[in-house]
């Protein structure tokens, strides 16, 4: 009996899913993209305009529902009474780590995956990024170069909408911007005593952000509600469901099927190919096979690594295309939280109107023009400036008329900056398939092991030393320097364990997201990253997922695939 | 496979919803009656018996008190406090809040020879400055196993009261959508919003 046949197969739904199904149908494939979640209807799901009386326990969580479900995922501030809903169960979902080195992973399990919930921050990578690792020695060299990638990026960026500010800067190249947000007035006081002090060196600008301040692409501009994590009606933020499946859809050419948990990929030893994947359907538990051309696996960086892994045939005993040996290696994540807060003096006739859904950006300066002595790579600052409204009442001391009467004046101005950091690629960091433990489908699951190196560690007290310097010279009172102590997976940027490489012996895909061992077998998720940069990842893999796509249809022309 | 037996198998393939072509505001209005639900009102006491949940409304009212507009109890945060009890709390801070809820009354009757509800309005003015001097005084920066109970009751009232209806839309200023964004304007006649914590 023949399974169902397709031109390709997408296993995911999310950021690259929907970008491979987008570039996939377009240039001509008839295209399968399996998700294991369930559908998401936004009519009926997105809950960004509810109020907090029409939740049940007015934001503050179901706890007992997230202790019992969410003990994993309740660490993201995301995973809320609102948006809890797009995190997965952790307890149909586990996995396991050492108990002393905790990874906290993060997952969405639905059509959209986690670009429903995603921070929308996207910043593009440079030649400093490309060429770390051939600088340092950690890791391999990547295959490409901004150059091969710098198109890409345009062709992404002009289809999702991008707003930002130019800033002509070598190490956060600009890219096809809509109009930049606007910095509110405290965020103007600390940007022009940045440029006063730093001159050149360090610069404030606004975020650089996947969300429409103009109408784009039939899309509407942002109404400034403000909780873009629990969806967006008007489309005016990118995710999938919104922007890249519609899209696929439209070409006629693609099917999507949801509830469709990916166990493993179907490999031809004979003809050392890809033949599609083995599906257990969600809901049933019904084992079924699909069957396509060319397999994309773009399930986010750990689901693809695992599918790998549990992909063992009689050529590739420890995971499929793993014949570097390098599969589940080179887990990382940014490391995040050094920073400082203060207060802004003054401005006190002044607020804002509207939920601005996005806040400051702090390019990276640290070994960009002269070397650091005490840590490789850098890191850069996200972060804002706010005025406290109710919420400091309640400690306020009185009760009564007077303290009624506080809740109609804000508090001071404060400002926060909030470091995000390079992580070193080490072997060391790594996941393999737990031997005992299995999921909800019965598929085996991950055991991680990933810890923060000394590097990171120095990063993160230098982005305490160097906010507060920026506070200071801005005029800022009340300067508090912070180091917070994240696991590792919290910054949900997780990136590695199926590098890309030159060298087929010491990485598993090349430079066009391909298998080195399995041709039609391409992975385009944050599994590809041969390093992290400091930027926030996803424009990335977006990237890299429209130019494999397109890689792979070429080849399928020429009959190489 | 034959063709039926594949649409078997796809049967669980769901169309992309098309929602392009409507407005916003429509899209907004589907939106908000899907999601429009009366929470809260004519709900059963769970934990609160009658004694307590209007000892927990007058508190909160001082807390909170009706002035140019409603109060905690137009805004029926005890309702909310209790539900929190009911659903939200562990076994131990419900226990520690009914017997704070207690301790006032055992206060009262101490001072003034009668329960805090029985007691007059001067009186109860009196107990409430004591309760929150003494809360002020604890140090924040000890890891206490929890706060004084007088300043859990003020947090939970001034939540309750901030993200009601009632609350929000009267005393706050609740907009769903404000439309657009102006980064930097007169204070003027500002009030928070709901999520101005």
């Amino acid at each position: 009996m023949a399974a169902p046949s397709f031109d390709a197969i997408v296993v995911g739904s999310g950021i690259t899913g929907g970008w491979a199904a987008k570039e996939l149908c377009e240039r001509g494939l008839k295209t399968l993209v399996l998700e294991a979640g369930r559908p998401i209807d936004p009519a009926r799901d997105y809950v960004e305009h509810v109020p907090p009386w029409e939740m049940k326990f007015r934001g503050l969580g179901d706890r007992k529902a997230l202790e019992r479900d969410h003990f994993i995922q309740r660490h993201c501030y995301a995973c809320n009474e609102y948006s809890g809903k797009f995190f997965v169960n952790d307890r149909e979902n586990p996995y396991t780590f050492d108990p002393d080195k905790p990874f906290h992973w993060i997952r969405g399990r639905q059509v959209g995956g986690r670009s429903i919930m995603w921070g929308r921050q996207v910043y593009r990578w440079s030649d400093l990024d490309f060429e770390a690792n051939a600088r340092d020695g950690f890791g391999v060299d990547w295959p490409i170069r901004y150059a091969e990638i710098a198109p890409w990026y345009d062709h992404v960026e002009r289809f999702i909408g991008v707003s930002g500010e130019r800033l002509g800067l070598p190490q956060l190249p600009d890219g096809q911007f809509l109009p930049p947000m606007a910095l509110n007035c405290a965020e103007q006081v600390v940007k022009e005593g940045i440029a006063k002090r730093f001159a050149g060196e360090r610069v404030l600008t606004i975020g650089r952000v996947a969300i429409l301040t103009v109408p784009h692409g039939g899309r509407a501009a942002c109404h400034y509600c403000g909780p873009c994590e629990r969806g967006c009606i008007t489309r005016s933020y990118f995710n999938s469901i919104g922007v890249t499946l519609p899209v696929a859809q439209a070409t006629g050419r693609l099917t999507l099927r949801p509830y469709s948990v990916v166990h493993s990929v179907i490999f031809d030893e004979q003809r050392s190919r890809a033949a599609g994947v083995r599906v257990i359907d969600a809901q049933t538990k019904e084992a079924l096979e699909f069957r396509a051309r060319v397999v994309f696996l773009c399930a986010s960086t750990l689901e693809s690594t695992r599918i790998l892994l549990n992909s063992r045939t009689a050529r590739f005993p420890t995971g499929l295309a793993n014949s570097s040996g390098q599969l589940g290696k080179n887990l990382m994540d940014h490391t995040m939280g050094g920073g400082a807060n203060g207060t802004i003096p003054g401005l006190e006739d002044r607020t804002v109107h509207g939920n601005r859904p996005n806040g400051i950006y702090v390019p990276r300066f640290r070994n960009v023009k002269t070397a650091h002595p005490d840590f490789l790579r850098g890191y850069g600052f996200q972060g804002g400036a706010g005025r406290p409204g109710w919420g400091r009442v309640a400690s306020q001391p009185g009760f009564g008329v007077e303290l009624k009467r506080a809740l109609r004046s804000p508090g001071p101005w404060g400002f926060s900056f909030y470091g995000f950091g390079e992580c070193l690629p080490r072997p060391t960091n790594y996941v393999e398939l737990d031997a005992e433990k299995v999921d909800a489908w019965g598929v085996p699951v991950l055991r991680i092991h990933c810890q923060w190196s000394d590097n990171e560690h120095k990063l993160l007290h230098d982005m305490s030393v160097t906010a507060a310097e920026m506070l200071e010279a801005a005029g800022a009172k009340d300067i508090k320097p912070f180091v917070d102590d994240n696991a590792p997976g919290l910054t949900i940027h997780e990136m590695g364990t199926a590098r890309m490489g030159r060298d087929p012996k010491t990485s598993v895909l090349n430079a066009h997201n391909q298998c080195h061992d399995v041709k039609n077998l391409f992975l385009t998720d944050g599994a590809c990253m041969a390093s992290t940069a400091n930027q926030n990842p996803s424009i990335t893999y977006m990237a890299l997922t429209a130019r494999a796509a397109a890689y792979a249809v070429e080849a399928m022309k020429r009959r190489e695939l | 496979m034959n063709r039926r037996e594949l649409l078997g198998a796809l049967c669980a393939t769901i169309a992309l919803p098309v929602f392009a072509g409507l407005p916003a505001d429509g899209l907004w209005a589907t939106g908000r009656r899907v999601h429009a639900r009366a929470r809260g009102r004519g709900r059963a006491f769970q934990v609160l018996d009658p004694h307590q949940s209007e000892t927990v409304a007058t508190i909160a009212e001082m807390i909170i008190p009706a002035t140019d507009t409603p109060g905690a109890r137009a805004a029926e945060v005890h309702r909310f406090i209790d539900l929190l009890l009911a659903e939200w709390a562990a076994d131990d801070e419900r226990a520690k809040f009914l017997q704070g809820l207690a301790d006032i009354d055992a206060r009262a009757r101490g001072a003034f020879g009668t329960d805090f509800l029985t007691a007059t309005a001067a009186q109860r003015v009196t107990l409430l400055t004591q309760l929150d001097g003494e809360a002020q005084k604890s140090d924040p920066t000890q890891p206490a196993a929890q706060p004084p109970f007088f300043q859990q009751l003020k947090w939970v009232a001034v939540f309750g009261y901030c993200t009601s209806e009632v609350g929000a839309n009267a005393e706050l200023h609740y907009q769903t959508i404000p439309g657009s964004y102006d980064a930097c304007t007169d204070l003027g006649s500002w009030r928070a919003a709901p999520g101005d914590y």
